[in-house]
Parts: C-alpha cells; sequence; structure tokens
C-alpha cells in the first residue's frame, strides 16, 4: 500500500473524530511515513509494517467514544462507547457484550418495577372504570402503598443507575488495555 | 504470545524506554518493533491514550532534515506509574521463571 492509500483509508475511517483530534492523528502518521522513508524504506514497507488503518482507527475510536461516554454518560454515548469496544476484537464481543446485557438488564427491570409500582393506583381506577363491579377499597389503599414503594426504589434506581454505568465505563476503559489490536499473532 | 498479555507489556516499553530521555514517535515504534513482533500503527492510539491520562506530554522540535517532530516526555505520574508497572512486572516473570525451574528440576 502506498502512503498516500494508507491516510486516505485511515482519515476515512476516522471521519467521526473531530476535525482537529483527527488532523493531529493524521499529522502523526505523515511524521512516522517521513522519517522512515529518510530512514531509506520505501512506502510499501512502512505501510505494512504499521498493519491495517482501519483496525489502527478502530483503537483510536473505542478510545475517543470511551471518553465522550465518561465525560456525559448519556444513552447514546454510553452505547456507542460499547459498540466500539466490541469492535475491537471477537474476545471483547464474549467479555463486554455479556456483562452489559445483563447489567442493561437488571437497570431497565428496576426501573420497570418501580414505574409500574408508581403507576398503580390509575391502574386500579382504570380497572374500575371497565368494570365497575369490581371496586374493592383494599385495591386503592394497596396501589397508593405501592406508588410510596415504587418512588422509593426509582429514586434508589437513579442512584443506582448512575453508579453502574460509571463503574461499566471503567471496565471498558479496562478492556481498551487489555485486548488486542496491534500485536502479530496470537 | 498470547495477545492480551503483549498488550499490557507494550505500554511498560513505552513508558521504560521515555524514562531517561524523549523520544519521539518513529523512534519509540522502532525500538519496540526492534524487540518485540507488533503491528507498528498500534503504538501511536496508546501514546495518544497514555498522553490523555497524563502520563506524558508533547512538545514540536525542529529536526535537521525536514519537518518538526513530536516528542513525548514523561511526566512524573507517568513515572510513577513506569515503577508499579515494572514492580508487577518482575514479581510476574520472577514467579514464572521460579514455577518453571521446580518443574523442570522435578523431571
Amino acid at each position: 500500500m502506498s502512503k498516500e492509500a494508507f491516510m486516505r483509508k485511515l482519515e476515512r475511517a476516522l471521519v467521526k473524530l473531530p476535525v482537529a483530534e483527527r488532523q493531529d492523528i493524521l499529522e502523526d502518521f505523515h511524521e512516522h511515513f517521513h522519517v522512515g522513508m529518510q530512514e531509506g524504506k520505501d512506502e510499501a514497507e512502512i505501510a505494512a509494517a504499521l498493519g491495517s488503518p482501519n483496525q489502527i482507527a478502530k483503537e483510536l475510536l473505542a478510545t475517543y467514544y470511551l471518553d465522550r461516554a465518561g465525560e456525559e454518560s448519556n444513552v447514546g454515548n454510553v452505547f456507542r462507547a460499547v459498540w466500539a469496544v466490541i469492535g475491537l476484537g471477537f474476545f471483547n464481543l464474549v467479555v463486554v457484550l455479556g456483562p452489559f446485557i445483563a447489567v442493561l438488564g437488571c437497570i431497565v427491570g428496576g426501573w420497570t418495577v418501580g414505574v409500574a409500582f408508581i403507576v398503580s393506583p390509575i391502574l386500579v381506577l382504570l380497572n374500575v372504570i371497565i368494570y365497575p363491579d369490581t371496586f374493592r377499597l383494599f385495591d386503592l389503599f394497596a396501589s397508593i402503598g405501592l406508588t410510596g414503594v415504587g418512588l422509593f426504589i426509582s429514586i434508589g434506581m437513579f442512584y443506582a443507575t448512575r453508579f453502574i454505568v460509571k463503574l461499566f465505563i471503567r471496565y471498558l476503559s479496562y478492556n481498551i488495555k487489555l485486548v488486542k489490536g496491534g500485536l502479530k499473532h496470537a | 504470545m498470547n495477545i492480551q498479555f503483549k498488550k499490557g507489556v507494550l505500554e511498560l516499553c513505552v513508558l521504560a524506554l521515555l524514562d531517561k530521555q524523549d523520544r519521539y514517535g518513529y523512534e519509540l515504534v522502532q525500538r519496540i518493533s526492534d524487540n518485540i513482533a507488533i503491528s507498528e500503527g498500534s503504538v501511536y492510539p496508546l501514546l495518544r491514550r497514555l498522553t490523555k491520562e497524563a502520563y506524558f506530554t508533547t512538545y514540536l522540535q525542529e529536526s535537521k532534515e525536514g519537518p518538526s517532530r513530536k516528542y513525548y516526555h514523561l511526566t512524573d505520574q507517568g513515572r510513577d506509574y513506569l515503577h508499579q508497572l515494572n514492580e508487577e512486572w518482575k514479581a510476574f516473570t520472577e514467579g514464572v521463571n521460579e514455577l518453571l525451574r521446580e518443574v523442570v528440576s522435578d523431571e
């Protein structure tokens, strides 16, 4: 591969990065080619030793998305970070996707219980409207009690979610350090 | 050798190379790939990550031939991290060597 082809591939793979960061990265590789050629190597030789531009880009993107998810842990950022880390290699498919689905399941489950408890009086009233003869005062009081419990669960989930997301992002960073990328042969 | 294993070692190599002097990217890559089989391009993502984690600072310096080069400088924080990794590495290799010695002398 020529220098131009290598740089073009790398640039295309990094298109999602902010311009300044992408330029900075391309500059590093530009310098690498330049020094290599001064030492008498040809472009193809240098490019071959560098490895696949796509694999290099994947690592850079994973780090970038993870930083963003750490700064602002909204749903989109966390999902993009998880996806990028999984993309690094098959190993990550197993050690990231599995725990991610489990953690996501717990969070969704907890919130569903909390919200369902909170809205339970509405369900009782709905029931009364549809089947007026089944109304029991006990149902109404029990459901109001559940609303209280649901509020506590939801408040708990709010803090738990923040904590779990933070922990999971740390786990992803640890993975980037550990996993694959760049090393020839197993 | 196992890939996960080597990746952690790569970090140690980069930090160790910068312990005594500042170096530029190509130089770091070359020194490592002289000794270990790596895809050279993967050193750059590593350098960026460690720079973001404040283990390095970078500066540009003119070179005799051609455009200026980006040099990496190890920070105090980076040096602490290097010592920590180095200790872990020593304990690990000593452990493995000890085990190998025992097994070999058993046979």
